[in-house]
C-alpha cells in the first residue's frame, strides 16, 4: 500500500512539473508571436505581420474585454467562453459515442478474426472521406430523421461528425491493446476455463490500457477538431466554430476578435486533453511507470 | 483408471494435416502418470514435450488417440479446475496485487471473496511470500514471481500440476532452491506433476521417472526410472544422482535401449 501512495505522490509531482512546462510553453508562444512581428517590421517576411493580420498580444487581450456588440453588456471573452463550453459539451458527447463505438468495433474485431479482416479496411477507408464533404451530407440525411419525440437537429449532426472522427483512433488503438496480452497469459486463462467474456474483462481489457490511453488522447483531440470543423462547415449556432466565422468577417473593424475565438478553441482542446489526462491517471494507477506513454 | 493422474494412449498431434507444411509433433505417444508421481518430459527443441503438455491440458486437441486426466477427459478436467499450470514466464497480471494474482483462478472458479482471500494468503505463506501479498508483481524478482505463479497454479488444490519449463528463466542458485520448494510442496499436497524441462540434472533431481523424447516426429524414446529416495542437500552430489544423469544423457543421445511398443507405461518401470 505504501508503494501505491508514493506512486500517486510522484505522479502528482510530475503533474506539477508538466504544468510548469505548459505555462512556459505559453510564454514562449507569446514571445515568438511578438518576435515575429518585430522581425517583420525590420525585414520583409513572406507573410503579413501588420497589426491588422497579427494583432499584438495585448490588443487580443483588450479585444477580449470589449463588448460583444456596441452598447452590449457582454464582453467578447464571455461570449467566447460560453461558446467554448458549448463546444466542449458537444465534443464530449461525440467523444463518448466515438469511444463506445470504437471499443465495440475493437472487441468484435479481436474476438472474430473474420471481422478484423472484413471490417478494418472499412474503418480505415471511413477516415479518407474529407470531413468537409461529409458534413453537409450528414446534416442533409439527419434532417429527415425523427423518431417519436426525438428530432435529429444540427447538434446531433455535429456530435455525429465528432464521433465519426473520434472512433477511428480509438478502435485501432484498442484493437492493438486487446491483442497485447501475451500468449502465455491467454493460455493461462484458457487453462482456468475462463469464458470469452471473463477473458475480456480480467485479461484483455486491463492489458490494453497502455495502448488505450494514447488512443483516448488522440480520440479526444479528434472529437474537438471534429466539433469545431463541423460547426464551421454546418454553421451550427452557439459553438466556437460559428464564432470563428462570424469574427473573421469583422477582422477589418476588430482584427483581435477572431483570435479571441481561436484561443477559445485552443482552450477547449486543452480542457479535453486535461480530462483525458485525469482518466489516464485513473486507468494506469496500478501499472509500472516505465510501461506508460 | 481412477488411480492415474494422467493416462494417454496412442496420442498423435499433426499440425496442418494434409497441407504441405504438415508437422507431426506427436507420434503414437502413450504415457501414464500415477497419483502423486513426479514425471519429467525432456528432449531437444521440437520433440513435442510442450505439445504433449498442452494436449493433456486441453489447450490443443490431439489429432488421434485418447487422453484422460484425473479419470475424466482433459476438457472436463479443465472445466473442473483439476489441474494447475505454470509456464516459463510467470505471466502474472501487472495490474493486480500478488494476492489478487493468486486469487485469479479462484475468481474464475466462482469462489466467494473471503474464501479466496484466505486461500490466497495460505498459498502465499506456503511459498513464503506472505509479506508481499499487497505488492505488485513488477516489484518482485524473477524467482519470487515464479513462486507466485506456482502458488497460483495450486490455488484450486488441483490433483495435477502441469509445468512447462517453469524455472527455465531463473539463475542456477534460485533454480535449485525452487526445485526443493516444488518437491516440498508437491509432497505436502500430494499433487502429481508433469514437468517439461531442458535440464538433465533438474529432471533427475525432481522426478520419479524421466520421459525422454526425440524430434521429427515427436515421440517417446526412453523412460528412465529414478530412485534417489528422499531428496536432500547431498542428493545432488551422490553417485546415484550422477548415475541417473548419465542414464538420461545416454538416452538423449540415443545410446540406451529404446522403450518398446507400450511407450511410457507405469507397469514397465515400477
Amino acid at each position: 500500500m505504501a508503494s501505491r501512495t508514493s506512486t500517486v505522490g510522484s505522479r502528482a509531482k510530475r503533474g506539477l512539473v508538466s504544468l510548469g512546462w505548459a505555462l512556459g510553453g505559453v510564454l514562449v508562444a507569446i514571445l515568438l508571436w511578438e518576435g515575429v512581428k518585430v522581425l517583420g517590421s525590420i525585414i520583409t517576411l513572406p507573410f503579413e505581420t501588420s497589426d491588422q493580420a497579427m494583432p499584438h498580444v495585448w490588443s487580443i487581450v483588450s479585444g477580449a474585454m470589449q463588448p460583444e456588440v456596441r452598447g452590449s453588456d457582454t464582453p467578447v471573452w464571455q461570449t467566447v467562453l460560453i461558446a467554448a463550453i458549448y463546444t466542449l459539451v458537444i465534443a464530449f458527447g461525440g467523444f463518448l459515442i466515438g469511444v463506445a463505438v470504437g471499443l465495440l468495433l475493437a472487441i468484435v474485431m479481436q474476438r472474430f478474426a473474420f471481422f478484423e479482416r472484413g471490417l478494418l479496411p472499412f474503418v480505415i477507408a471511413s477516415q479518407t472521406v474529407p470531413l468537409i464533404a461529409l458534413a453537409p451530407l450528414i446534416v442533409g440525411i439527419g434532417n429527415r430523421i425523427s423518431i417519436g419525440p426525438f428530432e435529429w437537429g444540427q447538434t446531433q449532426s455535429i456530435m455525429f461528425i465528432a464521433a465519426y472522427l473520434a472512433f477511428f483512433p480509438l478502435s485501432v488503438g484498442a484493437l492493438r491493446g486487446l491483442q497485447a496480452a501475451t500468449p502465455t497469459q491467454v493460455e493461462l486463462m484458457r487453462s482456468y476455463a475462463a469464458t470469452p467474456r471473463q477473458a475480456l474483462w480480467k485479461l484483455r481489457f486491463p492489458a490494453s490500457i497502455p495502448y488505450l490511453v494514447p488512443a483516448l488522447k488522440v480520440s479526444a483531440a479528434a472529437a474537438v477538431v471534429g466539433t469545431v470543423v463541423a460547426q464551421i462547415s454546418t454553421g451550427g449556432r452557439g459553438g466556437i466554430g460559428r464564432l470563428i466565422i462570424e469574427y473573421a468577417r469583422e477582422t477589418t473593424a476588430q482584427p483581435a476578435k477572431v483570435y479571441v475565438a481561436v484561443i477559445g478553441a485552443v482552450i477547449v482542446g486543452l480542457l479535453a486533453a486535461g480530462l483525458v489526462a485525469l482518466l489516464d491517471l485513473y486507468l494506469t494507477r496500478n501499472l509500472p511507470k516505465e510501461t506508460l506513454t | 483408471m481412477s488411480t492415474l493422474a494422467v493416462h494417454a494412449e496412442g496420442v498423435w498431434k499433426i499440425f496442418n494435416e494434409g497441407a504441405n507444411n504438415e508437422v507431426t509433433a506427436l507420434s503414437d505417444v502413450s504415457i501414464d502418470v500415477g497419483k502423486g508421481e513426479f514425471v519429467s518430459l525432456i528432449g531437444p527443441s521440437g520433440c513435442g514435450k510442450s505439445t504433449l503438455l498442452r494436449v493433456i491440458a486441453d489447450l490443443i486437441p490431439p489429432t488421434r488417440g485418447s487422453v484422460s486426466v484425473a479419470g475424466v477427459t482433459p476438457h472436463e478436467a479443465r472445466e473442473k479446475h483439476q489441474y494447475g499450470m505454470a509456464f516459463q514466464q510467470a505471466a502474472l497480471l501487472d495490474w493486480r496485487t500478488v494476492r489478487r494474482n493468486v486469487e485469479l483462478p479462484l475468481e474464475l472458479a466462482g469462489w466467494d471473496k473471503d474464501k479466496r482471500k484466505a486461500r490466497a494468503l495460505e498459498l502465499l505463506e506456503m511459498v513464503q511470500l506472505q509479506d508481499f501479498a499487497d505488492h505488485r508483481p513488477w516489484e518482485l524478482s524473477g524467482g519470487m514471481q515464479q513462486r507466485v505463479a506456482i502458488a497460483r497454479s495450486l490455488a484450486t488444490d488441483p490433483e495435477i500440476l502441469l509445468m512447462d519449463e517453469p524455472f527455465g528463466a531463473l539463475d542456477e542458485m534460485t533454480r535449485e532452491r525452487m526445485q526443493n520448494e516444488l518437491l516440498r510442496i508437491s509432497k505436502a499436497t500430494g499433487t502429481s506433476v508433469v514437468f517439461v524441462t531442458h535440464s538433465i540434472p533438474e529432471a533427475v533431481y525432481l522426478s520419479n521417472r524421466v520421459v525422454v523424447m526425440s524430434p521429427r516426429p515427436g515421440r517417446i524414446t526412453h523412460v528412465v526410472a529414478v530412485d534417489l529416495g528422499e531428496r536432500n542437500e547431498d542428493t545432488r552430489e551422490s553417485d546415484a544422482f550422477y548415475d541417473s544423469v548419465t542414464a538420461v544423457r545416454e538416452a538423449l543421445r540415443g545410446r540406451a535401449t529404446p522403450v518398446g511398443e507400450g511407450g511410457a507405461r507405469l507397469a514397465e518401470t515400477s
